[in-house]
């Protein structure tokens, strides 16, 4: 099997499929999406965007779709992704394996607080 | 005008991805700059992309295809060789105009480079007209540039500086040459004394570069003469000496590329309204191309015009000029020839059994590469009146005198012959020919067809 090219899986393709979770999103909507979730630490530009888009879509991750779930969102000149579930797995394996870290590094008490 | 900026920088990506993701990219852009109003966010958003460019960029130009970089490779197809393509699509104009434009300068530089660094010069197998050709009697090949050429007989900055001692040394050794070898000594002595008497005068005086002191040489020379063919000339480089007594015998390259060529007969054609066209790219040997000429000559026989098509000929031999003259004229005619006296031999040996040729209208079609021997075709017909010249000047170069080293890589061209030009004071040398119908070489024939017409139609 061939080596993917998503892994280990960079931290704004992570981004973008938790983005997809959920709802279909065009370009400036995950670019959006991801601002919001990591409070505005990474926002990605065009040429890292449509670049880890298209290793998701070669990956089979996401892909692209003609009608978004909402279609009150539609808009014609756009083009909309939507997760795949061998995207939603990854994404949960991606987020166990963090989960995973966070226990080590709660249990080495370099934490301060509870709150994470 | 921000998102003209945008675009530009856009450009830096590859052709596939600003393809496949431009427009989205463009409108990603204009979203944010859309919602993302006010200095500070302005600002942002440009860090944002000039960050992003720089971390994408070499990214994408590392991008493989995966349906290129998964392909298995291609085996080729019965011995032929087969490419892969990297991009679809094909190259746009900006790439095509300066991948033409580099090849251009390249083109260009080459031969100049070889020429300025290298002594290339091409195997003679290449040249139409070698031996025993106005270009072997006329000198050596690597015959500095005369007349209008002078500013190519050396490198810039390699000549050297002339003072009154080496100036005094050159004309003396240019005035023994001239005594030994010039055909007549009368006009040896009158270049002589004027060489000295502008010496004496202080009218070299300032002509310190070689460049200068040839050209003013030349004309002292020339003026005291009236022989046009006298030339004082410096070359950096040696040239050899031409090898005393009779010429060598063709070499079998010579022989081979002449039967290879049709004897430079390129196109020997009865065009409509019988009009005999001969595209002709050389004069050669009569002792190897006599046959092809005849025969070539024959063919056109029967029509009621002749247009010689000159355009492309690059000389060649006297006796071919005047084998194919013979067929124009009813009687003799005096061709004149300036690389050999004047002989029984100067006349054609006309008439030629069974030829209706010679009371035809005749056309010469000439150009900037109509040289030498065609010259003497073209200017001894034009003198004569025999034929219509239609096209451009030609070339100007007679090839008649004989170069003598005189030392310090200077040399004296004089001619060693004595040969009667009856037509006129000078021949084509440095002037060319001038037709009697000026147009584009390339339209020359349309325009002769056209005085061809006119001509058989009024008669």
């Amino acid at each position: 099997m061939p080596k993917q090219k998503l892994s280990p899986l960079p931290s704004a393709a992570f981004q973008i499929l938790l983005a997809l979770v959920g709802e279909d999103l065009h370009g400036y909507g995950i670019m959006r999406n991801v601002a919001q979730q990591t409070e505005g630490r990474m926002r990605l530009g065009p040429g890292t965007l449509y670049s880890s888009i298209r290793a998701l879509l070669e990956e089979e991750l996401i892909e692209e779709v003609d009608h978004p779930r909402d279609p009150s969102a539609r808009d014609e000149r756009r083009r909309y992704y939507r997760l795949t579930s061998s995207g939603r797995k990854l994404a949960r394996s991606e987020a166990e394996r963090l989960a995973d870290l966070l226990r080590v590094a709660r249990s080495k008490n370099i934490l301060r607080g509870d709150y994470v | 005008m921000s998102e003209v900026i945008f675009c530009l920088l856009f450009q830096l990506y590859p052709s596939h991805f600003r393809q496949e993701y431009g427009d989205e990219a463009l409108q990603l852009f204009r979203d944010r700059t859309h919602n993302e109003t006010g200095l500070w966010p302005s600002v942002r958003l440009w860090f944002d992309l000039l960050a992003d460019l720089v971390i994408s960029l070499p990214r994408e130009y590392c991008y493989k295809r995966p349906d290129i970089a998964t392909a298995p490779a291609k085996t080729c197809l019965n011995g032929t060789p087969t490419f892969f393509v990297f991009d679809t699509a094909s190259p746009g104009r900006r790439p095509l105009l300066l991948g033409g434009l580099l090849s251009l300068i390249t083109l260009v530089s080459f031969p100049r480079l070889m020429n300025e660094f290298g002594n290339f010069r091409p195997p003679s197998g290449w040249s139409f007209a070698s031996p025993g050709a106005y270009e072997r009697q006329g000198g050596d090949p690597q015959r500095p540039a005369s007349g209008s050429e002078q500013g190519v007989q050396s490198p810039r900055g390699a000549n050297p500086t002339l003072d009154a001692t080496s100036r005094h040394r050159i004309i003396a050794s240019a005035i023994a040459s001239i005594k030994q070898h010039h055909i007549d000594p009368l006009e040896a002595q009158k270049a002589a004394d004027a060489l000295l008497a502008h010496e004496r005068q202080g009218d070299d005086d300032s002509a310190t570069s070689t460049e200068e002191f040839t050209r003013l040489a030349t004309k002292q020379m020339r003026e005291a003469t009236g022989d046009h063919q006298l030339e004082l000339l410096y070359s950096p480089r040696a040239i050899p000496e031409r090898p005393s007594g009779p010429p060598p015998a063709l070499p079998t390259a010579y022989r081979d590329e002449m039967r290879r060529v049709n004897c430079a007969f390129e196109r020997v054609e009865i065009l409509p309204h019988n009009v005999g066209y001969l595209k002709l790219n050389a004069f050669p040997d009569t002792s190897v191309c006599q046959a092809t000429a005849t025969a070539a000559m024959a063919k056109l026989n029967d029509v009621d015009a002749l247009i010689f098509d000159l355009r492309d000929n690059r000389g060649g031999f006297p006796s071919m000029v005047s084998l194919i003259a013979a067929y124009l004229f009813d009687h003799p005619e005096y061709m004149y020839c300036p690389l050999e006296n004047t002989t029984a031999e100067s006349w054609t040996h006309s008439p030629v059994p069974g030829n209706k040729l010679a009371n035809k209208p005749v056309y010469i079609l000439t150009s900037p590469r109509t040289i030498s021997a065609a010259e003497e075709f073209t200017y001894d017909l034009k003198m004569l009146k025999r034929a219509t010249l239609v096209g451009e000047t030609t070339a100007g170069a007679n090839h008649a005198a004989n170069l003598h080293a005189i030392g310090d890589n200077f040399y004296v061209a004089t001619v060693e012959v004595r040969a009667i030009n009856p037509y006129s004071k000078y021949n084509w040398n440095d002037t060319g020919v001038d037709p009697d119908f000026k147009v584009r070489a390339p339209d020359a024939l349309t325009a002769a067809l056209r005085l061809v017409d006119k001509r058989l139609h009024v008669e």
